[in-house]
């Protein structure tokens, strides 16, 4: 039988950001693929070696539309560590409220995305409603919905008073029967099983050999969370689990990430009932003195890192971010190795790409 | 194991003196090595039960470029290897760690870096056809020189 090769993007309904995907055909069954990016890639490492460390809190944040908070905490934690700043408790527990807000946002977000790909619109629709929700608190305590600019170095901008307590609170029992229900219904749902079941397996050797983080590894029963195995911010004072699964598939993803949800939920409960009282900042000083650090934050996708050269100026020396799909992406290809074509759009949103991250 | 036994073990094995050994903020052990130890180091630290490498960084001082390996298991481990800038060559590690074959292939468009056995070696965020040098070197201007044709459509055409 003829090969036939089609390409999937830069611009394509199944794909929400440009990323180019070469799709190898014998029949129907596909049996090579290769992948190119880029296309978002705007040169974030290089700019913000021109800009003041204040100016890049801001430019770091548009790295990514949809995990902009966790960028710019890790961006600041590394250069409180240079300027050697102790943030206060208050503004620590507001960024991860934020951070984990993000995660519920962004766990939605992706669930949307992946019953759209394989024709659940049902599922699509009540996710993307229930999102709503997170992205009303976000919005009544920052003003923005995706992008916050709640961090500054230092601290948090903006502080929680009673409303938004009460808000959260409300908001928050909401979304947990609303989180429970989806999670019921696609345990049991014959339809999701079937299109997400033994599809895009990883073996738990193959994470570990490609470096896989987040959601993806843990799905495929490597134990890794940022959160608990190094904690930031003030992760070591709260109590929660870290989901675990071992099949490693679709299927093990969306439950995961469901349940990470729901202990995303149980922690800004947690955070909002133990919010200690006093400043949300302190003013740190803008020269930074030289030095180098390394700095790791578990973002929605997993590990995300950041480097930091200081040189005592007002600008950072050198800057590198890297995150958590760019050790998704390079799986790909493998993952989608005697699929058939049908199953391409389930594999591709089941690793929950963000092409603007990966590309920078 | 845990970070700081490797890293004593490493020392060990590359004989290497104390003096090497640096703590940088955020929990991070940071060694220096020569560029021809890197198989040996990584080896080592793979045989100690770290297997996950976070990330290569690579910047541009003075008269040399330095690579970082960042490997992270419940506290951070970072291998240090300058490089001179008249002899940007350094062996692969993707045939240990596969996962670094997209961090080798950014440092080698944005920076210049051969690495010697790299499965593929093409460009990875810079267009097929980019003439502009390599943009994240020290005093490298953007390019003015727009690309000519879409490389998708190009790739497509040829398949």
């Amino acid at each position: 039988m003829n090969n036939i090769t089609v390409p999937i993007g830069p611009q394509h309904p199944l794909l929400k950001e440009p990323l180019s995907f070469l799709v190898s055909l014998e029949g129907e069954k596909v049996t090579d693929s290769t992948l190119r990016l880029g296309y978002v890639h705007r040169g974030i490492e290089k700019l913000a070696e021109r800009r003041t460390y204040i100016q890049n809190v801001y430019l770091i944040e548009r790295i990514c539309g949809i995990c902009s908070h966790i960028h710019s905490t890790t961006y600041c934690q590394s250069v409180e560590a240079l300027l050697k700043l102790k943030v206060p408790k208050r503004g620590l527990y507001i960024r991860m409220l934020l951070c984990e807000l993000e995660r519920i946002h962004s766990h939605l977000l992706w669930l949307g995305v992946l019953s759209k790909n394989i024709g659940f619109n049902t599922l699509f629709m009540y996710a993307w409603r229930d999102r709503e929700i997170v992205l009303n608190i976000m919005e009544e305590i920052s003003g923005g919905r995706v992008s916050h600019s709640v961090n500054i170095i230092g601290g948090v901008r903006v502080d929680i008073n009673e409303k938004h307590l009460s808000l959260l609170q409300k908001s928050l029992q909401e979304l947990t029967i609303r989180v429970e229900e989806i999670l019921r219904s696609i345990e049991n749902d014959r339809s999701f099983r079937a299109r997400t079941r033994n599809i895009g397996n990883l073996s738990l050797e193959d994470i570990k050999r490609f470096c896989v983080v987040g959601p993806v590894a843990r799905a495929s029963g490597l134990d890794i969370d940022i959160r608990r195995d190094a904690p930031y911010a003030a992760y070591d004072e709260l109590d929660f689990e870290v989901p675990l699964m071992t099949e490693g598939d679709v299927w093990a993803r969306s439950i995961l990430r469901i349940l990470e949800t729901i202990q995303a939920i149980r922690l800004c409960t947690q955070i909002i009932h133990n919010l200690p009282d006093g400043p949300v900042s302190v003013t740190a000083p803008r020269r930074v003195p030289a030095g180098e650090v390394v700095s790791r934050a578990e973002a929605p996708r997993g590990e995300v890192f950041y480097y930091i050269r200081s040189d005592d100026s007002q600008k950072p020396a050198r800057l590198k971010i890297r995150t958590p799909t760019l050790t998704t992406l390079i799986t790909l290809p493998g993952q989608l190795k005697n699929m058939q074509l049908a199953d391409v759009s389930a594999v591709i949103a089941g690793v929950d790409l963000c092409i603007a991250c990966g590309d920078r | 194991m845990t970070i700081e036994k490797t890293a004593i073990k490493l020392q060990e094995i590359l004989n290497l003196d104390r003096s090497t050994k640096k703590l940088i903020p955020l929990n991070e052990v940071k060694i220096t090595i020569s560029k021809q130890q890197i198989l040996l180091a990584v080896q080592t630290i793979l045989k100690s039960g770290i297997w996950h490498l976070s990330a290569i960084t690579c910047q541009q001082l003075e008269n040399e470029f330095n690579l970082l390996y960042h490997f992270w298991k419940s506290g951070g481990l970072t291998l240090l290897i300058s490089l001179d800038e008249k002899n940007l060559r350094i062996d692969s590690i993707c045939s240990l760690i596969p996962g670094a074959e997209y961090y080798e292939r950014e440092a080698r468009e944005m920076f210049g870096i051969e690495f010697l056995g790299m499965p593929n070696p093409l460009p990875l965020l810079l267009p097929d056809n980019w003439q502009g040098g390599y943009p994240m070197r020290k005093k490298e201007q953007p390019s003015q020189e727009k690309s000519k044709e879409n490389p998708a459509q190009e790739k497509g055409k040829s398949a």
